[in-house]
């Protein structure tokens, strides 16, 4: 036991900067795409809920169509398939556009949930004040609707983490891809992969805990997740 | 004295059915009116049809004269002429109270903040809500709390008129009370208001009018001895004595057997 423990340490500093490398680029495509998700998400969202029939459709058709294909698909679209058109991206830029716009689809129905859940009366009461629609979805509905949807986000982001995974296949030197040139090496599947999936646990929790560290600074008492899900049962 | 609101003929139908069936109504500039009537009359999707929270199917409103259902008239800059209370408060949860005042403010009324401040402070004061609750969020304050600062929050635009849905039909009854001192120092002020509400109370002490609502329609209006006294309609007649029936409390104890 002592010497397997002690061979795993050994491949670890021996591989320590391929590995740092790896850890660089998945924190970097997930970070990346899920920014991008957002940023793209919420105005996806508000499109859908509140613009013009034809808009509306439109975000629908991108949503169905991102849901509806497999990520992977989608990868290869970016990094095969835009080369065609004209459009040449590196590995790791293909990685984070196809992960961006994927999140992107989902981060929107997120949202689109959140804004659901808020009460019709604070919409009324926004109108009633004399704010327009756009003002209204600006300083009532989505301030209200990220707050909500912390809980959802975060969940998002470590789906992120682990999809970046698949960046391997389009050779994104990121934590898979390098585990299995050192697998390669060294034949230590065992050990090296349970360091990974280790490895994207406490990255997770990193990412879990820096939610929390969120949701508590945009708190406001009566207006949480529960509170949301009360009003559905109601 | 001037009229600031006229609503004729208005009609609103939600499905198969009529729910306001041709009411026609008058504010004048200073009075309080008061709409009473049972559930389901008509009486909140009135309020809602004047300040074009919801479009009437026909007939007019006019605010100072002008024709608010014209076509080609901003909804927006009609809402910013019109406060509005709601039944269930509709404060902004993830504000505090004083916020809730303040947007209107910044964002309607385009004031500097600190001029803004100095309002909103004073919006509050007058409503009794003090210093210590400026900075609570809606869920940490009482209903009545609640109710006085959407008041504030109304107020504050400095509307031609103040409409308000059942403001005290959520509260606790000791609450009530206080919600009710409070619009009864704006009557006094001379703030022209529209109150729907089932307080015959309040009526009594504070309207200058009460129309009465019923299926659809406003069936009988007068000062409120009139109405709340003496009603000429049979309808009206009986659900005012079933009401004063449930208030009077002396008279329920003196017919208690003993």
């Amino acid at each position: 036991m002592l010497e397997v423990l002690q061979g795993v340490v050994e491949v670890l500093v021996k591989y320590a900067p391929l590995l740092t490398e790896g850890l660089k680029n998945t924190l970097l495509v997930t970070a990346t795409s899920f920014a991008i998700g957002f940023a793209l998400g919420l105005p996806l969202s508000i499109a859908r809920m509140y613009g013009s029939p034809p808009l509306k459709l439109l975000v629908a058709v991108y949503v169905e169509l991102i849901r509806g294909t497999p990520l992977m698909l989608q990868l290869f679209l970016a990094y095969y398939a835009l080369p065609a058109l004209g459009i040449a991206l590196s590995p790791l830029q293909a990685a984070i556009l196809a992960l961006g716009l994927n999140s992107a689809a989902y981060q929107a129905e997120y949202f689109r949930t959140a804004m659901g859940s808020i009460p019709r009366g604070q919409w009324e009461a926004a109108l009633g004040i004399g704010l327009s629609v756009s003002a209204a979805v600006r300083h009532v509905v989505v301030p209200q609707a990220l707050r909500v949807a912390v809980p959802v986000l975060t969940n998002e982001a470590i789906y992120l983490l682990k999809y970046s995974s698949i960046a391997s296949l389009i050779t994104v030197p990121e934590l898979l891809y390098v585990s299995r040139i050192i697998t390669s090496r060294t034949f230590m599947y065992v050990q090296v992969y349970a360091f990974l999936g280790l490895t994207y646990v406490v990255l997770g929790s990193a990412i879990a805990k820096l939610m929390r560290r969120v949701e508590a600074a945009v708190a406001v008492p009566g207006l949480t997740v529960s509170h949301a899900r009360s009003l559905t049962w109601a | 004295m001037k009229e600031v609101l006229r609503v004729v003929d208005l009609r609103k139908r939600f499905g198969g059915k009529e729910v306001v069936r041709g009411v026609t109504l008058t504010v004048r500039e200073g009075e309080t009116k008061v709409v009473i009537g049972p559930s389901g009359a008509g009486k909140s999707t009135l309020l809602r049809c004047i300040n074009l929270l919801l479009r009437p199917d026909s007939g007019k409103v006019f605010l100072d004269g002008e024709e608010i259902t014209a076509p080609g008239v901003d909804p927006v800059k009609v809402r910013q002429r019109v406060g509005f209370v709601f039944q269930s408060f509709n404060l902004f949860l993830h504000m505090t109270a004083l916020e809730n005042v303040l947007i209107v403010l910044t964002k309607v009324k385009k004031l500097p903040i600190h001029e803004a401040l100095r309002v909103a402070k004073e919006a509050l004061q007058s409503v009794g809500i003090g210093e210590e609750h400026w900075g609570k969020y809606p869920a940490q304050l009482s209903g009545g709390q609640q109710q006085r600062v959407a008041i504030a929050r109304a107020l504050a635009m400095e509307p031609r008129i103040i409409l308000l849905d059942e403001p005290t039909s959520a509260l606790d009854p000791e609450l009530i009370v206080e919600v009710m001192q409070v619009l009864e120092n704006l009557s006094k002020r001379g703030v022209t208001m529209l109150v729907v509400t089932h307080e015959l109370g309040f009526a009594a002490k504070v309207a200058d009018s009460v129309a009465f609502m019923d299926n659809g329609q406003v069936i009988e209006e007068g000062p409120p001895e009139e109405i709340l006294l003496n009603p000429r309609n049979p309808r009206v007649a009986s659900f005012i004595t079933r009401l004063w029936e449930l208030y009077d409390i002396k008279d329920a104890l003196a017919s208690r057997e003993r």
